[in-house]
């Protein structure tokens, strides 16, 4: 018969998986994982839109964590130093692919030709209608450049707090809503591009039907 | 009185205050305002539907944890906690390599010499000479009693061994010389390091290598004196 021990059966708290997992227990990365894997999860697959590439980025995410376990001395909270690595790991990517090494400044500040958020703003004929078809959201924010995708995701889509976000992304309170409005705006002009391509494509697809047939 | 904010002014707060709250200045603004109006309508929506995407569970695959272990156990970065593990595996889990080529040998002869027999109900007679127990708890005295009487015991066997059959008798010297050696080995890290538990369980698993080719040493003694 296998005895089980009490501690085997009761799940380990956080704090308690931590510690066991500085030391090497497997029972406890594997707790620690199982807690935080799904927001890690979502994190990455949001920010980079492909599924492959966010377990890639999740696994990644983990591995540093766990490399640098160790070096946890319970400053911060944990899932935020967690996020902090995942959202690190993230940018990493994706500014790797487009092969550009910017600085955080650098990615979450674009200047105006670089398609940052314009002064004008759309008159009425440009209104988002009310609601935003999320297929358009979601391709919006992949267009968005890595900085303002990662405070525009923490905070609109996770639901992290500005003081959170200043934390992850190693900026100041007022950065973090700065950038924020900043990537709203830019999803605006993107949804706005995004309405007027459909726009015009029905009124093609209308001249096409109207005068095409036979 | 209410000062009246002009739209550049409404940008301003909305960079600083992204998610409002919008003062009575502000409300007033854009009950005139149409522009500011709608930008504030479109700030809203994309935020909801932000908030709309965040509430959608994704779930990653399971293999996901058996990747990121493999690949945790290929850094060494986890190990099973060891007090869940036999003393079996955990003996072979750290004990040196020659150790784990001796215990084959051991395991390869004590096969060998029981697969050439019947077991017979007087096999159930040749039972071990000890009866290990192993626990961390166990005094060091109790370690050091084993020892003597496996040695003792393997003594008797030896001499029981009959004369026609040196192959056999080279083969049991051969094994006991590597579970002889392990049991060294072992009593030197519990010498070391006495109050490890770990290497305590290690040399009781060495005692009891040595009890097992002990007791198919005496089986076969037995047999062959028939």
């Amino acid at each position: 018969m296998v005895r089980t021990r009490p501690t085997e059966v009761r799940e380990l708290s956080e704090a308690e998986a931590i510690q066991r997992a500085q030391q090497g227990d497997a029972e406890a990365f594997e707790r620690i994982y199982r807690l935080h894997n799904r927001r890690v999860y979502a994190l990455c697959l949001r920010m980079v839109g492909n599924t492959a590439e966010a377990e890639d980025l999740t696994q990644e995410a983990f591995l540093q964590l766990f490399r640098k376990i160790g070096t946890f001395r319970g400053e911060s909270a944990f899932s935020t130093w967690l996020h902090r690595l995942a959202v690190n790991v993230v940018l990493m990517r994706l500014r790797k692919k487009t092969l550009a090494a910017t600085s955080l400044d650098e990615a979450t500040e674009p200047d105006e030709d670089a398609g940052g958020p314009r002064k004008d703003i759309g008159g009425p004929d440009l209104r988002l209608s009310g609601s935003v078809d999320r297929v358009n959201l979601e391709r919006a924010v992949e267009q968005l450049p890595p900085g303002y995708r990662s405070i525009f995701v923490l905070h609109d889509v996770q639901g992290y707090e500005h003081n959170e976000i200043a934390v992850i992304m190693n900026c100041s309170i007022g950065n973090s809503k700065s950038q924020l409005h900043k990537a709203r705006m830019r999803l605006r002009e993107l949804l706005q591009e995004a309405e007027r391509s459909r726009a015009r494509e029905e009124r093609q697809a209308a001249k096409g039907s109207s005068g095409g047939g036979d | 009185m209410m000062s009246p904010i002009q739209c550049a002014q409404f940008e301003r707060m909305l960079e600083e205050q992204p998610d409002g709250p919008l003062s009575a200045s502000v409300t007033a603004h854009l009950q005139g305002c149409i522009e500011c109006r709608v930008l504030w309508s479109d700030m809203e929506a994309i935020r909801a539907a932000g908030l709309e995407w965040g509430k959608e569970e994704v779930e990653p695959p399971e293999y996901l944890w058996s990747s990121l272990r493999r690949q945790l156990e290929s850094e060494g970065l986890i190990r099973e906690r060891p007090t869940q593990r036999g003393w079996f595996s955990a003996w072979f889990g750290a004990a040196p390599r020659w150790t784990l080529a001796g215990a084959s040998v051991s395991l390869l002869l004590i096969g060998a010499m029981l697969a050439g027999y019947q077991v017979s109900e007087r096999r159930s007679a040749a039972v071990l000479p000890v009866r290990l127990s192993i626990s961390a708890a166990t005094p060091k005295l109790v370690a050091a009693d084993i020892g003597k009487t496996l040695d003792g015991d393997m003594k008797r066997v030896f001499d029981s061994l009959p004369e026609g059959n040196p192959v056999l008798a080279s083969s049991l010297r051969e094994n006991l010389g590597i579970v002889d050696n392990l049991i060294a080995d072992c009593e030197k890290s519990v010498r070391e390091q006495p109050d490890d538990p770990m290497a305590r369980d290690y040399l009781y698993g060495a005692y009891e290598q040595k009890a097992v080719l002990l007791a198919a040493a005496t089986d076969r003694s037995a047999l062959e004196g028939q």
